[in-house]
């Protein structure tokens, strides 16, 4: 409890910060829902065109981009601090090692680090989109299909936070590789947006068996929308996503403890 | 201190606008790995970008004019251009105006529009032989690619990739000079960056886009930054209509670099820098 009021007051410090000048607060908040919006509206507004997208609808498509969206952008309220531009700042300018003095567990130290408040519009822009296609999708709802949605929303933050986790653990050793890291959490996120049908078989699998971003949110609304799995994989496999993004972030915590125990600053 | 005062006109050399853009033509080779990583970063997102417009397309052989090739080569040239006409944001000049560096700038005895601008050419050249060439070998290996036509063709589309790199600096320019009027312009500028990127026809061609967004596209300066030149590469305009986009491509420049010195005047006059 001690733990958690320490982390709101974290968070509370640079909510007032971001406060301070409300007019550019204001225009970069427009401008956090402006790159949700562009990116999907250019989608919307070119479909009509082209009549669906391999027998999806813009509903279906929807539903799939906003859950990714919503998950994504909540797990970076969540796990902004460990993301590698952010931590590999403290990094190189000594101030983790400071981290490393107080009295205070680094993971809190940390997830309280960079709480940029202005994402909140993109929050409300991608849950607008999610809802969209859950009022447009050919579904009788069930409380089942509520929680199989809320798993998968709860299972993309948990792996995409572990994809943070690892990355900002690799700049203890090197700044350089860490772009890499982007193709897996924006690459991801971008691939598993649109339904994972459209892309060519190694890549399909490659983020099935290989990277398991296919449990998190396709299975699910595969499942969803009563079509089968790919490869002829069970149903149950769509409610996995609970148990493999919470194992991701496992093994991404165990590999920052390594990285912590071996870190031994820069030096400035 | 008046910065203004601190600017002196005159001493307009070429040498020294091509000394500047060659320092920083070679500056973009110092960091090899990072370029790499670029590389394969921009690779990944132009494949999944090329996946979502073919299985749009699916079995028809072309949309708007555009055929399922023209919209891979499309891709192709979008990423390509990418990282030379900085798609995905610009913020140098607000860094010096915030840090205070610009003094050390306007001291020197030229343009500062032109200087800045010099700079971003060799910036844009490099960036564009380093990662712009490479993306398109690599697409011309993995999905094919459509070339210009003819001599005409390439030399239309040469002039057409430097107008669009010339409006886009100029709108840039433009944006960044909100720092000198704001002490956080940053947000200004993530919202300039996101609606170009929608304008320009980065996210999607221009053309598949429905006719009333494209007519309201076609007052703004967008268009000129990027779909021009995609447009004149594929041939979709050749001949008197290419020169004709090649000329509201001009004008654009001409109005926006107007503005930006105008802005850059009003900036100047209201600088103040606070300690070193």
């Amino acid at each position: 409890m001690h733990l958690l009021r320490l982390y709101f007051r974290l968070l509370g410090a640079q909510v007032r910060s971001q406060l301070a000048y409300p007019t550019a607060f204001v225009l970069d908040a427009l401008a956090a829902a402006l790159v949700t919006g562009a990116e999907f509206s250019a989608f919307a507004l070119v479909l009509p065109r082209f009549g669906g997208l391999t027998g999806w609808t813009l509903g279906e498509v929807a539903l799939l981009y906003g859950l990714a969206e919503l998950a994504f952008v909540l797990m970076d309220f969540l796990f902004g601090g460990f993301d590698a531009p952010n931590l590999s700042a403290h990094v190189r300018t000594g101030s983790f090692s400071t981290f490393l003095l107080r009295p205070v567990p680094l993971p809190v130290q940390v997830f309280g680090s960079d709480f940029a408040l202005r994402r909140l519009t993109r929050v409300a822009l991608a849950a607008g989109i999610a809802l969209y296609g859950v009022s447009q999708v050919d579904v009788a709802w069930s409380a089942g299909d509520v929680l199989l949605l809320a798993g998968s929303v709860l299972g993309m933050i948990a792996f995409f936070g572990g994809l943070f986790v690892v990355g900002g653990t690799l700049t203890f050793w090197t700044v350089e590789s860490v772009e890499a890291m982007n193709v897996m959490t924006y690459g991801g996120r971008t691939l598993i947006s649109y339904p994972m049908s459209i892309y060519a078989e190694w890549l399909r699998k490659t983020f099935t068996y290989l990277i398991p971003a296919a449990f998190l949110s396709y299975f699910p609304v595969l499942h969803l929308l009563g079509r089968p799995l790919p490869d002829g994989l069970p149903g149950w496999a769509a409610y996995l996503s609970p148990i493999v993004g919470p194992l991701m972030l496992a093994a991404a915590f165990a590999f920052w403890r390594v990285g912590v125990r071996q870190y031994h600053g820069t030096g400035s | 201190m008046n910065a203004a005062l601190l600017r002196r006109e005159g001493g307009l050399s070429l040498r020294q606008y091509g000394a500047a853009a060659r320092l920083s033509f070679r500056r973009q080779f110092a960091y090899p790995a990072a370029t790499f990583w670029g590389l394969l970063t921009n690779l990944f997102f132009g494949a999944l970008r090329v996946a979502v417009l073919l299985a749009l397309f699916g079995l028809k052989p072309q949309v708007a004019g555009f055929t399922p090739a023209d919209a891979v080569t499309y891709t192709g040239l979008t990423q390509a251009f990418l990282a030379a006409f900085s798609l995905f944001g610009w913020y140098d000049l607000m860094r010096t105006v915030h840090r205070g560096e610009v003094v050390t700038e306007l001291l020197r005895p030229h343009s500062f529009l032109g200087f800045w601008m010099a700079q971003d050419a060799g910036r844009a050249a490099a960036q564009f032989l380093l990662r712009g060439v490479t993306i398109l070998a690599l697409y011309a290996a993995l999905w094919g690619l459509n070339w210009p036509e003819g001599a005409s063709g390439w030399l239309l589309t040469v002039l057409s990739a430097g107008l669009a790199w010339a409006c886009g600096f100029a709108f840039r320019f433009l944006v960044n000079g909100a720092a000198f009027w704001s002490p956080d312009a940053v947000g200004i500028g993530r919202f300039a960056w996101a609606l170009m990127g929608l304008a320009c026809g980065f996210l999607m061609p221009l053309a598949f886009f429905p006719a009333w967004f494209q007519t309201l596209l076609a007052w703004t300066p967008f268009p000129s930054m990027m779909n021009s030149t995609v447009e004149v590469w594929l041939g979709h305009v050749s001949g008197a209509a290419a020169l004709r986009v090649l000329g509201v491509q001009a004008a654009w420049t001409v109005v926006l670099l107007g503005l930006a010195q105008f802005v850059l005047a009003r900036g100047l006059r209201r600088l103040e820098v606070a300690g070193g």
